[in-house]
């Protein structure tokens, strides 16, 4: 019914378009065709290239900790065992921001944390990156959330006061 | 004059429909990808279970992306890749192998190690509307070669050579269909049945087909056969799934084999094409016979043509059908897609849902909802409650990230009817209590440690009338300490808790954790004379089970537009909603019930080793069944009551717990487990009477208490605090 009714009303576009000319000027084929062509993939997860240093300067202190291998993630964990692949991801995300796709890099920590939602150095990271785009209040609550989590783990605790006071 | 001007008419008509026509593209719905890692708690079992639902097909070569074999402990398969809008995943052969229900190792072809690999995501339907076409538009490059010629030699011989009608065709048919005394053949061409599906019904009338036959030629005239060809494959209708209609190849494979087009083998192809004549009168699943009979005719018409080799079509004609599983129909994921629209809904009109090809990432597990509509039905089933109609719902949500992994709307899940895990607003009952029991930790005068009175009270509500609440055991349980109150759901104490800590400050923390409507603040709200949707309570206690932090709950990660770019991405947001100090003492209180309380009998049902945490709820007069828990990976809301309300003679634990249990068994192994957070302290306390107690005694109980508060240690079991408690609780009992 619908495309009876659309064809009637070309029927009285018809005149319109009566010299017929005009009526070969409608769009050209244009099917709405989904390309199936593969898209670039992103940075390979071995890619070890060094962090690019996420922390914001402590206030205050001039010395900047050295960025962390992933691997350094906390070890009091109860689920430690997934680090191996959060890990990898945490690492594809730090290549994704230091090529300046932030958020590509945003999905891969998303992506991290799903596999390991207990694992503060992710919200750490998922803050910092907050921090960067400006989103200081998400920046101060992973904070928060990341303390949480960080337990008796000094170096995360620290890491992460330092991302609160950045943001607020 | 008249005849031409008409004719014109008609011409213009088939072209510029051709032309101008852009289909109607409901939005494709997909379920989020399974993440393959180590550690990962996945059984061979539930993983071949994923693969059979993604249409893979075991295969002892692995020939292709789309295959799998089972080894001894482990699993190969070759993946199929996947792109979105930037988030690729390529195509790969890996090998898995599994040690105690958990990935122990995942490796490349190379048989290097491989940190994590995707699935690509379940395909788990669209967006069409009410009673509407849907599709999934397959490009030219996708047509598999054997499907057009295939689709020539059976349906339109000449379809290189002719003009748009086959007259030869035409005197054929009439001999064919004559002398097998049935229609076999009929003459329409390709280009024919398009014009059909463009603008005619099915009436067998002269006009018609006349109209019909020029609109064709017209058409041939101005577009190539190729042209014409990828037109008809995505045009033509190949089946009805209630009131969806099924266009185009591309969502035909997927339809009954859960497969993309270019993954069919043989005789799945020749039963696509076979369905072509007639998709009500060889509907495979309803007549496999007539089915099964045309696809193999089809097979013949292959072979006669060599398209096939004689062989290979033997073969094929002796293969069953292979229809997936029934998870591609529009009623399999129609509860969770009713969220899914909800959530869409406030970014995208309702129109652009339906018409505009977009592609929508979800975050429904498949596994988990697959397992919690077993548990719902057959937990009901279990139940034995024939003399009232049973139903229920299941929510379960990932506590960290807030999204919604499925979603249950009744015990018979392909019924698409009400969906009572969003809309059935009922009483919560106890599952109220972890919010004023949370106000009273967060006031700073109260620790799980602090006793309170388990006596009877009378509340004046007004001048004239009281409210007089009992237990459930309609005893008085004397000096308790809150652990205790909270894990046995005593109602007294609770009541003289809840008015000391205020009905107001409770509606706020109630609000705080996620609740969006202000609950009237009488004092029986302190019990649980509240209503809310399952969902409702899911996203209360997500906010718990995330330590505090509310996250809106999601069911849907990103849009993807026509054309590949990303239109939106529901990004991780969350806000602190409660004091974690608090919340993990809460929290550790909620591990007690299932220990000690209320949800002791349930937890029986779990493996031994495992801590969770949660929370019955009973309305008055058993009219609903609530049970809300969680691990770190998991929350798990269940309710269990009748859709007109009566009674139904099941509490929270002898119900809906054992739904949960059911869930939760089903789909993890995993603790809830969490760190104490700054400030917090911890000290032994008698479950019973609250005094101190040595950490060796029978019934102590370690709770969390804030550091800066003072807790005698006691070395003994039942210090002398202790004995004067439980004297006091003696003839507490007896008050008023």
């Amino acid at each position: 019914m619908k495309r009876m009714g659309k064809s009637l009303a070309r029927v009285a576009l018809l005149g319109v378009c009566a010299a017929g000319a005009a009526c070969t000027t409608l769009a050209p084929a244009s099917r709405p065709v989904p390309t199936p062509a593969p898209r670039p993939a992103p940075p390979p997860a071995e890619d070890t290239r060094p962090s690019p240093a996420p922390l914001p300067p402590p206030s205050g202190a001039g010395s900047r900790p050295a960025p962390e291998p992933p691997r350094d993630v906390p070890a009091p964990r109860p689920q430690s065992d997934a680090s191996g692949a959060s890990g990898v991801l945490l690492e594809q995300s730090r290549a994704q921001r230091a090529a300046g796709s932030l958020p590509a890099a945003r999905a891969s920590l998303e992506r991290a944390l799903r596999l390991d939602p207990n694992n503060a150095a992710l919200w750490l990271e998922l803050g910092e990156l907050e921090l960067q785009t400006g989103n200081m209040s998400q920046a101060a609550t992973m904070a928060r959330k990341a303390m949480t989590l960080a337990g008796r783990d000094l170096r995360l605790s620290s890491r992460a006061e330092r991302l609160l006071r950045a943001a607020e | 004059m008249l005849a031409i001007a008409y004719g014109g008419y008609l011409a213009w008509t088939a072209t510029s429909e051709f032309e101008g026509r852009r289909w109607d593209i409901p939005a494709q719905v997909y379920a989020a990808p399974l993440e393959l890692y180590v550690g990962r708690a996945l059984s061979a079992e539930l993983l071949v279970g994923e693969l059979r639902r993604l249409g893979y097909r075991e295969d002892p070569r692995l020939v292709g992306p789309g295959t799998y074999r089972v080894g001894l402990g482990r699993i190969e398969l070759a993946t199929r890749g996947f792109s979105f809008a930037g988030d690729s995943e390529p195509e790969q052969l890996v090998s898995i192998a599994f040690v105690g229900g958990r990935i122990a190792a995942l490796r490349d072809s190379a048989g290097r190690p491989t940190p994590i690999v995707r699935l690509n995501p379940l395909l788990i339907g669209s967006l069409f509307p009410s009673h509407g076409e849907d599709r999934i538009i397959v490009a030219p490059d996708e047509i598999p070669p054997l499907l057009s010629e295939t689709l020539k030699a059976v349906e339109d011989r000449r379809f290189d050579s002719h003009f748009g009608v086959d007259p030869i065709a035409v005197a054929r048919a009439i001999f064919v269909n004559v002398s097998a005394g049935e229609i076999r053949e009929g003459a329409s061409t390709l280009t024919q049945q398009l014009v059909r599906s463009y603008f005619l019904t099915n009436e067998v009338a002269w006009g018609r087909k006349l109209r019909e036959a020029f609109m064709a030629v017209a058409l041939e005239l101005r577009y190539s056969k190729s042209e014409l060809l990828h037109a008809y494959v995505n045009e033509i209708y190949l089946g009805q799934d209630g009131g969806r209609a099924i266009h185009g190849f591309g969502l035909a494979s997927q339809f009954y084999f859960g497969k993309p087009l270019g993954e069919l083998e043989l005789h799945e192809l020749a039963l696509l094409v076979a369905i072509v004549r007639g998709p009500t009168y060889y509907e495979p699943r309803r007549h496999a016979d007539r089915a099964l009979e045309r696809r193999n005719f089809v097979l013949q018409r292959m072979a006669d043509e060599g398209l096939a080799s004689n062989d290979e079509v033997q073969k094929a004609a002796e293969q069953r059908l292979g229809l997936a599983d029934d998870s591609r129909r529009s009623t399999t994921h129609s509860a969770f897609l009713t969220l899914v629209r909800r959530q869409l809904s406030a970014d995208y009109a309702r129109e652009d849902l339906e018409r505009t090809g977009l592609v929508v990432l979800t975050t429904l597990d498949p596994a988990v909802q697959a397992a919690a509509e077993r548990a719902l039905s057959e937990g009901i089933e279990a139940l034995g409650k024939e003399d009232v109609e049973l139903e229920g719902a299941v929510v379960v949500t990932s506590p960290h990230t807030g999204e919604v992994k499925a979603i249950v709307g009744g015990r018979n899940a392909r019924y698409e009817g009400f969906n009572r895990a969003l809309d059935a607003r009922r009483q919560i009952g106890s599952l109220i209590k972890p919010a004023v029991y949370l106000t009273a930790l967060e006031s700073g005068r109260y620790s799980l440690a602090s006793v309170i009175d388990d006596a009877p009270i009378v509340v004046e509500l007004d001048r004239r009338n009281t409210w007089t609440p009992s237990n459930f055991d309609d005893q008085a349980h004397g000096l308790v300490p809150l652990v205790r109150a909270l894990a046995e759901s005593y109602n007294l104490a609770t009541v003289r808790l809840g008015l000391d800590v205020g009905l107001e400050q409770i509606a706020a923390t109630l609000q705080r954790l996620g609740l969006e409507q202000k609950p009237t603040l009488y004092p029986s709200m302190l019990l649980g004379a509240l209503a809310l949707t399952p969902i409702e309570v899911a996203q209360v206690y997500n906010t718990l089970a995330n330590g505090g932090f509310r996250v809106p709950l999601r069911a849907v990660r990103s849009v993807v537009g026509e054309d590949g770019e990303l239109l939106q991405r529901y990004e991780l947001e969350i806000e602190q909603a409660a004091d974690p100090g608090a919340v993990y003492a809460l929290n550790q209180a909620l591990v007690q019930v299932m220990e000690r309380g209320t949800g002791r009998t349930v937890r029986r049902l779990l493996p031994a080793d495992i801590v969770v945490a949660g929370k019955t709820g009973t309305s008055d007069d058993l009219r609903d069944s609530w049970f809300a828990g969680f691990t770190n990976e998991n929350l798990i809301v269940a309710w269990l009551g009748a859709d007109d309300n009566r009674p139904i003679g099941l509490t929270g634990s002898t119900g809906a717990a054992r739904i949960w249990a059911r869930v939760l068994s089903a789909i993890e192994a995993n603790s809830y487990a969490a760190p104490a957070p700054d400030g917090v302290d911890e000290t032994w306390i008698d479950y019973v009477t609250g005094a101190p107690t040595a950490a060796r005694c029978p019934d102590a109980v370690a709770v969390p208490v804030p550091e800066t508060d003072y807790y005698p240690r006691a070395f003994g079991c039942q210090g002398q605090t202790g004995i004067g408690a439980r004297i006091r609780s003696w003839f507490g009992g007896d008050d008023q």
